[in-house]
C-alpha cells in the first residue's frame, strides 16, 4: 500500500496558516482529546463569510486556510480515520453490502484496532450530532459539513446523511411507493434484464432471486411509473443499487426521485440524453483548457470524450471505479452535485496524462479499462484532493451551458429548418412535377393550336381563293347583268310587230304538226317492228316443229276431206253428165222432132251448145282432175318437205355422232399416249429392279463372306473352349466316364444339329433379305451348334488317347469347319 | 509498435439491449465468457489482430455500443467512421429480431456518405430450446439487406471467430479491389505498417492489379 500523499501534504501546508487567519472562530462543541490529535479539539462552526471563498475554483486549499486550528485538527483526525475506515470497509464490503449488516460490521470494525475505535467514536459522535442538528449545521456550519463530507461520510451514517442531503426524508411520493409496486410498467422487461447485470459481484445482489435484485427491480419499476418520460434508463440502476446498499427500498426510492429531480440526473437520463451531451461539451472545454496536450493527443487518435466520459456521468463513476472509491465520490455528489464528476474526471485524466500521451487508441482504451480504475483503490483521498485542485468555474460552466444550448438550439433549428426545407423541397418537387405536367399539357395544346392554326390558314387561303373566284363571278355576273339590262333596254326600245308574233305562232304550229306526224310515223314503224317481231316469232323453228307437223296432219285431213268432197262432186258431175247425155239423147231423139221443127240453124246451134256443154263438162272434169293432181303434187311436196326435214334431222344427228366419234378418237389417242408412257416407265422400273437385284446379290455375297468369317471365328472360339474343357478334364481321374458323357453330349448335339442347321439356313436366308448383316450374337447360337459335332466327332475317334492328343487335333476341326463354311457359302 | 498489420478496420457492433454484444466482443477479444456483464453505457472500445491469410494481419478496432434506444444519440456518432458492423439479435428474443430493420435504418441514416458492410448475427445459438427465430427467416432477412448471416454463441464459443474473420475477409476483398478506398478524415480503414519492403511492394502491385480488373 502506498503512502497517501494527499493528506499529509494538506496537513502540513495548511497547518499553520489558518491558525493565524481565523482566530475568531468560536468553539461550538468540543471533542474528547485524542492521543493522536495535536491541535485543539474544538471545531468552529462554519461562518457565512467562508461561502464566497468556497465557491472559488481551488476549493481545498482555500478551505483549509479558512478553518480554525480545531477544525483542522478534527479534519486531520478524520482523514486518518477515514483511511483506516476505507481499509476496513474493503474487508467489510464483501459481506456488508446491506444496511442490515451494519451492526455486525460496526462491531467488527470497532474491534479492528484500538486506536481506530477512538477515532471512530469521535466521528460517530460528530456525525451523530450533525444528523441530530441537521438544520442548524446546514444553516450555520455548512462549510465544515462540506469539508467533513469530502473526508467521507462514515459508512453507517450514509443512509441518513444522503437522505438529509437529498432532502428526501419526508416525501409524499414515499406513500405512493407500495401502490406503485402493484402497477405494471412498460419498462419492466428491460429492467428485469438489466437487474442481474447490476453489481453482479456484490453479495447483496448476487443470485437470481436475491433480495437485492428484488428491491432493485421494485425501485426501478416504481420510478419508471412515477416518471413516464424518463421511464428506465440503463445505468441508473447502479445509482439505485448503491442507495439500496445503504437504505431500505422506500427511502432509496425517495432519494433516487430527489436525485433525478434536483441533481440534473433526470435530464441526463431523459430519452434525448441532451444533458449528457452538455456534460461532455463542458468536460471537453475543461479538458481543452486545462490539459491541452492531452486533448490534442485524444483528437489525433480520434479518442472521443464520449467514449470514456459518458459512463462517468451516467453512473457517477459507479461502473468505472471500485465501489469504495465511487462511494466517496457519491458522498460528495450528494452534497455538491455533478461538479464533483467533472473534477474527478479531470483529475483522473491529469493524473494519467503522461501515460496516455504515449499510448495509441488501443493502449488508451486498455489503460482506461484496466489501469485507471484501480489507481486509487488504496487512496481515494488522493483522488479527491486532486479533484479539488482542478479549476472549476461554475460561472464559466453556466456560460458553456448557454453556449451549448444555443449550439443545440441552432442545430435543432437547423434540423427543423432542414426538415422544413426538405418538406418544402418535396412540396416544390411535387409542384415542379405538376407544373411540368401542366407545361407538357400546354406544349401539347400549343402544338395542337399551331396545327389547327396552320389548317385554318390553309382553309383561309382556300376561302380567299374561292372568294376571289366568287368575286370574279360576281363581277362577270354583274357584267352579264349589265349586258342583259342593256339588251332589255334595247329590246324595250325595239317594238315587236304582231305579224312577227303570229308568224312565230304558225311556225310553232307547223313544228307541232310535224312532230305529231313524226310521232305517228314512229308509231307505225314501231307497230311494224312489233308485227315483224310477231311474224318472226311465228316462223317455224326447231321448237314449233311438232306443232307444224300436227298442222300438216290437219291440213292433210282437210285435204282428204276436200278430195272426198271433190270426188263426190266429180261423181255428181259425171252423173249430171250422164244425165245430160241422156237428156241430150232424149232431146235429140224426142226433141228432134221439135228440133227438126226449128230451123237447121237452130239445130246446129243446139248441137254446138251441146258440144259446148260437153266441152265444158270435160273441162270441169279436167279441171277437177287437175286439181286432184295439184293436190297430189301438194301432198307429195309436203311429204317431200317432211322427208327433207327428216333427212336434215338425221343429218344433224349424224354430225353430232361424228363429233362424238371425233371426241372418242381423241380420247383414245390420249389414252394411247398414256399407255405408251406407262410402258416406258415400266421399262425403267424393270431396269431399276434389275439393278437392285444386282446390288442385293452383291450385298448377299458380302454378307456371305462376313458370315464365313464369323463362322471361322466361332469355330476358333469353340476349339478354344473345347481345349479349356479338355484341360479341365485332365484333372479328372475317371476319363472314361467323361468320354461317355461326351458321347452323350455328342448324341444330343447330333440331334440338335438337324433343327439347328435348318434354323441356320433360315437365318441365312433371313440375312439375305436384310440389308445389313445380323449381329453376330444373334447368329452365334445357331452357327455354333453345327461346329460342336465336328469337333466332337473328331475327338470321338481317339477316345482312349490322352487329352494332349485331343489338344493336338484341334487344327483339324478348324480346317474341317473351314471347308464346311465354304460349302455353306456356296450353297447360299 | 511490434504488432504489424496490413490494414486497420473499424467495426461497430449494434443491436438491441441484452442481445449479447459485449459478451460476443469479449469472447472474441479476450477469449473468455462472462456470465454477467455491466450494461454498456455509451460506447466501449476493443481491438484485436486477425490473420486472414498467412502473413496478412488485420487490426480490428471494435466499438461496442449501448443497445438502449436513448443511447443512440451517443452511439450514432460512431457509425460514420466504421467500415463494417455486426448487427446482433438474440435468437431467443423475437423482438430483437424485429428491431433489426430499425438498426439498419439507423445505421444507414447516420453513415452517410460512407457505407457499412454488415453481418447479421443471430446470437445465443446455444439456447436452441428457447429459439424464437428460425435460421431460415434470419437468412431471408439477411438476404433482403444483402448481408450474410451467421449464428454464434459467446458462451460455447460457436462461430465467434468465424463471424469476425468472415466480415474482415469481406471488407479486405473490397479494399483490395478498390471498392473501399482509404480516405483522409475517415477512420473506417487505415493502412498499417508493413515491415518488409519487398513484401509490401508485392502487396501494392497485387492490389493495383486487382484495381484494374
Amino acid at each position: 500500500m502506498s503512502i497517501p500523499s494527499g493528506s499529509p501534504e494538506r496537513e502540513n501546508s495548511g497547518g499553520g496558516v489558518p491558525q493565524l487567519e481565523c482566530p475568531s472562530s468560536p468553539p461550538s462543541f468540543g471533542l474528547d482529546p485524542d492521543p493522536l490529535s495535536t491541535g485543539s479539539p474544538v471545531i468552529s462552526p462554519d461562518s457565512s463569510s467562508h461561502d464566497a471563498v468556497l465557491s472559488a475554483p481551488a476549493a481545498s486549499p482555500a478551505d483549509s486556510e479558512n478553518l480554525s486550528p480545531d477544525e483542522l485538527e478534527l479534519l486531520a483526525k478524520l482523514e486518518e480515520q477515514n483511511r483506516l475506515l476505507e481499509a476496513d470497509s474493503k474487508s467489510m464490503r464483501s459481506m456488508s453490502g446491506s444496511r442490515r449488516n451494519s451492526g455486525s460490521s460496526l462491531v467488527s470494525s470497532s474491534s479492528a484496532s484500538s486506536n481506530l475505535s477512538h477515532l471512530e467514536e469521535d466521528t460517530w459522535i460528530l456525525w451523530g450530532r450533525i444528523v441530530n442538528e441537521w438544520e442548524e449545521w446546514r444553516r450555520k456550519k455548512d462549510k465544515l459539513l462540506k469539508e467533513l463530507i469530502r473526508k467521507g461520510i462514515p459508512h453507517h451514517f450514509r443512509a441518513i446523511v444522503w437522505q438529509l442531503l437529498g432532502n428526501a426524508t419526508d416525501m409524499p411520493v414515499k406513500n405512493q411507493y407500495s401502490e406503485l409496486l402493484k402497477m405494471s410498467s412498460p419498462c419492466e422487461k428491460l429492467i428485469r434484464r438489466d437487474i442481474a447485470r447490476t453489481y453482479p459481484e456484490h453479495e447483496f445482489f448476487k443470485g437470481q432471486d436475491s433480495l437485492g435484485q428484488e428491491v432493485l427491480f421494485n425501485v426501478m419499476k416504481a420510478y419508471s411509473l412515477v416518471d413516464r418520460e424518463v421511464g428506465y434508463c440503463q445505468g441508473s440502476a447502479f445509482i439505485v443499487g448503491l442507495l439500496l446498499m445503504q437504505m431500505p427500498e422506500e427511502e432509496a426510492f425517495c432519494v433516487f426521485v430527489r436525485l433525478m429531480q434536483e441533481y440534473r440526473l433526470r435530464e441526463l437520463f431523459k430519452p434525448s440524453m441532451a444533458e449528457l451531451g452538455l456534460c461532455i461539451y463542458q468536460f471537453e472545454y475543461l479538458l481543452q483548457e486545462q490539459l491541452p496536450e492531452l486533448n490534442i493527443h485524444f483528437r489525433s487518435q480520434s479518442f472521443h470524450t464520449s467514449m470514456y466520459a459518458s459512463s462517468w456521468f451516467l453512473t457517477l463513476f459507479l461502473t468505472f471505479l471500485p465501489l469504495p472509491v465511487a462511494t466517496r465520490i457519491f458522498d460528495i455528489f450528494m452534497y455538491e452535485g455533478l461538479e464533483i464528476i467533472f473534477r474527478v474526471g479531470l483529475a483522473i485524466l491529469q493524473y494519467n496524462q503522461t501515460d496516455l500521451i504515449q499510448l495509441d487508441m488501443e493502449g488508451m482504451s486498455q489503460h482506461f479499462q484496466k489501469v485507471i480504475p484501480h489507481q486509487f483503490d488504496s487512496c481515494p483521498d488522493k483522488l479527491i484532493l486532486r479533484a479539488y485542485q482542478i479549476k472549476y468555474n461554475p460561472k464559466r460552466m453556466k456560460k458553456l451551458e448557454k453556449e451549448y444550448t444555443t449550439i443545440k438550439n441552432k442545430e435543432m433549428e437547423e434540423q427543423i429548418e432542414i426538415k422544413r426545407l426538405r418538406t418544402e423541397n418535396r412540396l416544390l418537387k411535387q409542384r415542379i412535377e405538376t407544373l411540368e405536367k401542366e407545361s407538357a399539357a400546354l406544349a401539347d395544346r400549343l402544338i395542337q393550336g399551331q396545327v389547327t392554326r396552320a389548317q385554318e390558314a390553309e382553309e383561309n387561303y382556300v376561302i380567299k381563293r374561292e372568294l376571289a373566284v366568287v368575286r370574279q363571278q360576281c363581277s362577270s355576273a354583274s357584267e352579264n347583268l349589265e349586258k342583259a339590262q342593256d339588251t332589255i333596254r334595247e329590246l324595250q326600245q325595239q317594238r315587236y310587230t304582231e305579224q312577227f308574233v303570229s308568224s312565230l305562232q304558225t311556225q310553232l304550229e307547223q313544228s307541232k304538226l310535224q312532230e305529231a306526224e313524226l310521232l305517228g310515223a314512229l308509231k307505225e314503224m314501231q307497230d311494224k317492228v312489233l308485227d315483224l317481231e310477231k311474224r318472226n316469232s311465228c316462223l317455224p323453228n326447231e321448237n314449233n316443229m311438232v306443232a307444224l307437223q300436227e298442222e300438216v296432219k290437219q291440213v292433210k285431213l282437210r285435204e282428204l276431206e276436200t278430195l272426198r268432197s271433190f270426188r263426190e262432186l266429180q261423181d255428181t258431175v259425171t252423173e249430171l253428165n250422164q244425165r245430160w247425155q241422156v237428156a241430150h239423147k232424149l232431146l235429140s231423139t224426142g226433141g228432134g222432132g221439135g228440133h227438126w221443127k226449128e230451123s237447121p240453124k237452130k239445130n246446129a246451134m243446139n248441137e254446138l251448145q251441146d258440144k259446148l256443154m260437153t266441152v265444158r263438162l270435160r273441162e270441169a272434169q279436167a279441171q277437177a282432175e287437175l286439181r286432184e293432181i295439184k293436190l297430189k303434187a301438194l301432198q307429195l311436196e309436203s311429204q317431200n318437205q317432211i322427208h327433207s326435214k327428216l333427212i336434215s334431222r338425221h343429218e344433224q344427228e349424224r354430225s353430232a355422232l361424228q363429233d362424238r366419234l371425233q371426241m372418242f378418237t381423241n380420247q383414245n389417242k390420249a389414252l394411247q399416249a398414256q399407255l405408251n408412257e406407262m410402258k416406258r416407265k415400266q421399262a425403267e422400273f424393270d431396269c431399276k429392279s434389275k439393278e437392285e437385284v444386282m446390288a442385293v446379290r452383291l450385298r448377299e455375297a458380302d454378307s456371305m463372306a462376313t458370315m464365313a468369317e464369323l463362322r471361322q471365328k466361332i469355330a476358333e472360339l469353340e476349339i478354344q473352349k473345347e481345349e479349356g474343357r479338355i484341360q479341365g478334364q485332365l484333372n479328372h481321374s475317371d476319363s472314361r466316364q467323361y468320354i461317355t458323357q461326351l458321347r452323350d453330349q455328342i448324341a444330343e448335339l447330333k440331334n440338335e444339329v438337324c433343327p439347328a442347321s435348318a434354323e441356320g439356313d433360315y437365318l441365312s436366308s433371313d440375312e439375305d433379305l436384310l440389308p445389313s448383316p445380323l449381329p453376330p450374337s444373334a447368329l452365334y447360337p445357331a452357327l455354333s451348334s453345327p461346329c460342336h459335332p465336328s469337333a466332337r466327332l473328331d475327338s470321338e475317334g481317339s477316345t482312349d488317347s490322352e487329352a494332349e492328343e485331343r489338344v493336338r487335333t484341334h487344327p483339324d476341326p478348324q480346317q474341317l469347319y473351314g471347308t464346311m463354311v465354304c460349302a455353306e457359302a456356296l450353297d447360299n | 509498435m511490434e504488432t504489424i498489420w496490413l490494414y486497420q478496420f473499424r467495426l461497430i457492433v449494434i443491436g438491441d439491449s441484452t442481445v449479447g454484444k459485449s459478451c460476443l466482443i469479449r469472447r472474441f477479444t479476450e477469449g473468455r465468457f462472462a456470465q454477467v456483464s455491466d450494461p454498456t453505457v455509451g460506447v466501449d472500445f476493443f481491438s484485436r489482430l486477425v490473420e486472414i491469410e498467412p502473413g496478412k494481419r488485420i487490426k480490428l478496432q471494435i466499438w461496442d455500443t449501448a443497445g438502449q434506444e436513448r443511447f443512440r444519440s451517443i452511439t450514432r456518432a460512431y457509425y460514420r467512421n466504421s467500415v463494417g458492423g455486426l448487427l446482433l439479435f438474440d435468437i431467443t428474443n423475437r423482438r430483437s429480431f424485429q428491431n433489426v430493420h430499425n438498426w439498419v435504418e439507423e445505421a444507414q441514416s447516420h453513415v452517410q456518405p460512407h457505407s457499412i458492410i454488415f453481418l447479421l448475427v443471430g446470437h445465443k445459438c446455444d439456447l436452441e430450446a428457447q429459439r424464437q427465430v428460425t435460421q431460415q427467416e434470419a437468412e431471408k432477412l439477411a438476404g433482403a439487406y444483402g448481408m450474410r448471416y451467421v449464428e454464434t454463441s459467446a458462451r460455447d464459443a460457436i462461430n465467434v471467430e468465424k463471424a469476425f474473420v468472415d466480415l474482415t475477409r469481406t471488407i479486405f476483398e473490397q479494399v483490395r479491389c478498390g471498392d473501399i478506398k482509404i480516405q483522409d478524415g475517415w477512420e473506417g480503414v487505415k493502412s498499417g505498417f508493413v515491415p518488409n519492403t519487398v513484401h509490401s511492394s508485392e502487396e501494392v502491385t497485387k492490389g493495383s492489379r486487382q484495381c484494374y480488373c
